[in-house]
């Protein structure tokens, strides 16, 4: 028997995607219907997928199989972007869907869903390789993966992988809790974390741009860089989700998964390879060179807030203590900045502000690297000539890059005015890029971890988030502290000005 | 109609336009235009052509491989003649405010100015980025005139299905002595497999088909005449991949065989042994797979010009697989119902 497959041939084709079975706990949730659903149609559509390629989707939820493909049809129609249904293909795909009720405490549920798995091996060549993905309330994720193993569904004839969504814990304590239950069945290599902000193109760019090119990384140092500034804002509230989101926070639920996994990826050293332990390895050194604070240091370099009403074009918007599910004197930060410090030899000394709010002017994520000034200004500058140079990444909404320097106005004298250099993904590549669901479920199904985040590296983010949850939750904070529809709070403005820097506005 | 092309009255025109685009595009909001460039498109095509046709492609293909794009169109005998035109293509994406142009010189020559194109072409091409020879012109591909021109070019696409030969091989043999000169190419009926190897590859990432694979006996391949050339390579391609497992190259023990359906547009290809039959079969603008009896549909959209460009223009280094089923295409071997 050949090892190798004769007829790949990696120039022009898509990676090799093997057979599978994708076992989606909480199959009749938002996330199922709204992200995973669409993005495993749209692989289909694409002709991503494996021809014996199925669906297991477990919920409590009686169902029938047909009743489930008609639900996720309607899923798909209703939430896919940039994608039509296709009858042939759907029918085609739709075949692959199965469904199984029962409660994840329930042995039960493992003993139907095992012989599912069974017969979907014998019907469509699975190989008996399944992917289990834990899209549940995250207090489910270990009696889903103790259940799974107590049924003897963590090994099989095939590969068996566990993807599970964020939050990973709580805190450190939790987290380490999480991993230790998920290790009882699964080896930390076959888990995979999922960080949907790694799965966008752009941060995936970052990497294209830093490390494929020559220009650009002798000037990634504390030398030329001044200071970086990491925006996830949304203009948006909490949206229904008020009696969730209390409990959690903008730190919690943008700084300690996406933005800190950004900032690795902006602040990491050059993997040797592009292989996933290796740029795994890189991102996890630079999440454990941040520095914890002190509660001294907390106080200096951190600042949150919650929003308050407002009237934002015309229309009332309630404050996050009137939004409904909403502890009138709820103490949650809704907007978090942070003055973060990574103690390294690149990077010593070179504050990285993250911010991220809800209810902010308008919904953008960016990351802001600002470099020194010029060290003499010969020329004649006001003000605003005198801009720094900036090197600006977009991730959302416009994916791209601008670069940002002084040029000379035409015309007689030497007047300098900054001006943008700018490269726009979407514009500049007319092809569609694929959602990060798409990416993520395609790298787990290929078994490529590395847009996945690993158990050190949850750690060290908890690590360096824990010590402000727990200085911010012994503060009791005068909220509301800023209007919906603006910046945020003053102080974070503070913060930045004690260090002669201001936030970008985007 | 001139009889000379300045190529430095060519380059300020160049210049002239951004300086006018840009201030046409000067919007209220100053967001102006944006140039892209990531390569130098040279296309070679009959003045009969369908220039709207060609246009809407390269419009098309501007968005993803934004490029100097270098239209020469033939005149063919007569009166000598060679002159230039200069303009802009935009396209503002959706959702954004600013429009992004790439920059199109249209070039016409009659054959008694062809010598003259390669000193024309040199100057203009963009520095420091490829140089992509499209030639569309079958009547251009067999002259002397052509191989000039196509030193000059990191890559040379050609369509072997298009280039009017009775014979395919004859074809295949011009696209392959193209590349025996060491220039890089690309040939567009082979572009047009691509899904298809794809589908095929697919079938054999499962073990156990894999493990079936040294057991293929038989390969046969059903075609319109349109897909002719295409089949041929698959053929060839599919006995290839059948002789690097270590199985019975079915074709070179005679039970290959191409089958010519005159009139259809049809293509299928079926391989065959014990325990697995593999069948990948075109039907409208889906593709079936058949592997043991088991069917899956996915769409397949006709392959447009625009497709396979697209993805030739994205492939700028050798092509290993493609190259060495090339040169055995290039032999007559394989059995065909014709």
């Amino acid at each position: 028997m050949p090892s190798e497959n004769p007829f790949q041939d990696p120039l022009r084709f898509e990676r090799r995607v093997p057979e599978c079975v994708v076992v989606i706990f909480g199959a009749n949730g938002d996330l199922t219907k709204r992200k995973l659903m669409p993005a495993l149609y749209r692989l289909a559509y694409d002709r991503r997928l494996a021809a014996g390629f199925a669906v297991v989707g477990i919920s409590r939820t009686p169902m029938t199989d047909d009743a489930f493909r008609e639900k996720m049809r309607e899923a798909v129609q209703q939430f896919s972007e940039a994608t039509t249904l296709d009858e042939e293909v759907w029918k085609a795909f739709a075949d692959g869907l199965f469904y199984v009720a029962g409660d994840i405490g329930d042995p039960e549920l493992y003993r139907k869903a095992g012989q599912r798995l069974a017969e979907i091996e014998t019907y469509h060549h699975t190989g008996g390789n399944v992917l289990f993905y834990l899209s549940t309330q995250p207090s489910q994720y270990a009696r889903a993966a103790l259940g799974i193993g107590a049924a003897g569904l963590g090994t099989g004839n095939g590969w068996r992988r566990l993807v599970v969504e964020k939050p990973f814990g709580h805190n450190l304590a939790s987290a380490r809790e999480l991993s230790g239950e998920l290790h009882k069945v699964f080896d930390e290599s076959d888990v995979y974390r999922i960080d949907h902000y790694l799965g966008k193109e752009t941060v995936q760019n970052i990497l294209a741009f830093r490390f494929g090119n020559g220009i650009f990384e002798p000037l990634w140092n504390r030398r030329y860089v001044n200071s970086v500034q990491i925006t996830g804002a949304e203009s948006i509230g909490v949206e229904g989700r008020g009696a969730y989101y209390q409990e959690a926070g903008a730190l919690d639920d943008m700084i300690q998964n996406h933005l800190l996994q950004v900032m690795a990826t902006i602040a990491m050293e050059p993997s040797a390879s592009f292989r996933a332990p290796s740029v795994r390895d890189e991102r996890s050194k630079l999440l454990r060179s941040i520095r914890p604070m002190t509660p001294d240091e907390v106080r200096q370099n951190t600042v949150s807030g919650q929003y308050g009403p407002a009237r934002i074009g015309g229309q009332d918007v309630p404050g996050f203590r009137q939004e409904p599910g909403v502890n009138p004197q709820a103490q949650t930060n809704t907007y978090a900045a942070v003055a973060f410090f990574v103690e390294n030899w690149r990077w010593a000394g070179v504050p990285f502000y993250v911010r991220t709010g809800k209810r902010l002017p308008k919904r953008v994520t960016e990351i802001a690297i600002h470099f020194n000034p010029a060290p003499l200004h010969i020329f004649d500058q006001d003000g605003a000539a005198s801009a720094p140079n900036l090197l600006i990444v977009r991730i959302q909404p416009e994916e791209g890059i601008s670069l940002k320097f002084l040029s000379k106005r035409p015309g007689a004298g030497m007047t300098l005015r900054p001006v943008s250099m700018d490269f726009n993904y979407g514009s500049s590549f007319g092809e569609r890029s694929p959602s990060a669901y798409e990416t993520l479920l395609l790298d787990a199904i290929i078994g490529d971890a590395t847009l996945y985040t690993r158990q050190d590296m949850v750690e060290a983010s908890w690590a360096v988030v824990e010590p402000i949850q727990n200085m911010w939750r012994e503060t009791k904070c005068e909220f509301p502290n800023y209007a919906a529809g603006t910046w945020g709070p003053a102080a974070a403005d503070e913060m930045l000005a004690r260090r002669g820097h201001t936030w970008r506005k985007p | 109609m001139g009889a000379t092309v300045a190529p430095e009255t060519v380059l300020k025109q160049l210049a002239e336009l951004w300086v006018s685009t840009g201030k046409e595009e000067q919007g209220e909001d100053g967001t102006g235009v944006l140039r892209a460039c990531t390569m130098t498109l040279v296309v070679l095509a009959e003045e009969s052509d369908d220039a709207q046709s060609l246009g809407e492609t390269l419009a098309a293909l501007m968005p993803e491989h934004p490029a100097r794009a270098i239209v020469i169109r033939l005149r063919g005998a007569g009166e000598r003649a060679l002159t230039e035109r200069v303009y802009s293509q935009c396209w503002m994406p959706f959702g954004q405010r600013r429009q992004i142009c790439c920059e199109q010189v249209e070039l016409t020559a009659s054959d008694a100015a062809l010598g003259d194109l390669p000193s024309v072409v040199l100057p203009l091409a963009v520095p420091d980025l490829p140089l992509i020879l499209w030639c569309r012109s079958a009547r251009l591909a067999g002259m002397a005139e052509f191989w000039p021109l196509a030193a000059m070019a990191h890559k040379v696409i050609v369509d072997s299905a298009a280039m009017g030969d009775s014979l395919p091989r004859t074809a295949l043999e011009r696209v392959a002595e193209t590349n025996r000169r060491g220039i890089l190419v690309g040939d567009l009926s082979w572009t047009r497999l691509t899904r298809w190897r794809e589908m095929l590859a697919q079938v054999f990432e499962n073990q156990e088909n894999l493990a079936r694979l040294a057991k293929i006996s038989s390969v046969e391949l059903e075609c319109g005449s349109r897909f002719y050339v295409s089949a041929l390579y698959l053929g060839i391609w599919v006995n290839n991949c059948l002789a690097d497992a270590g199985g019975r190259t079915a074709a070179r023990r005679g039970e290959g065989r191409i089958t010519l359906d005159e009139s259809g547009v049809s293509l299928r290809v079926r391989l065959a042994g014990e325990g697995l039959t593999v069948e990948l079969a075109r039907q409208g603008d889906r593709m079936i797979a058949t592997v043991n009896g088991v069917s899956q549909c996915t769409n397949l959209p006709p392959p447009s010009e625009y497709l396979l460009m697209r993805e030739e223009l994205g492939i700028v280094r050798r092509d290993p697989v493609f190259e060495k089923t090339l040169a055995s295409a290039a032999r007559p071997a394989y059995p065909t119902g014709k």
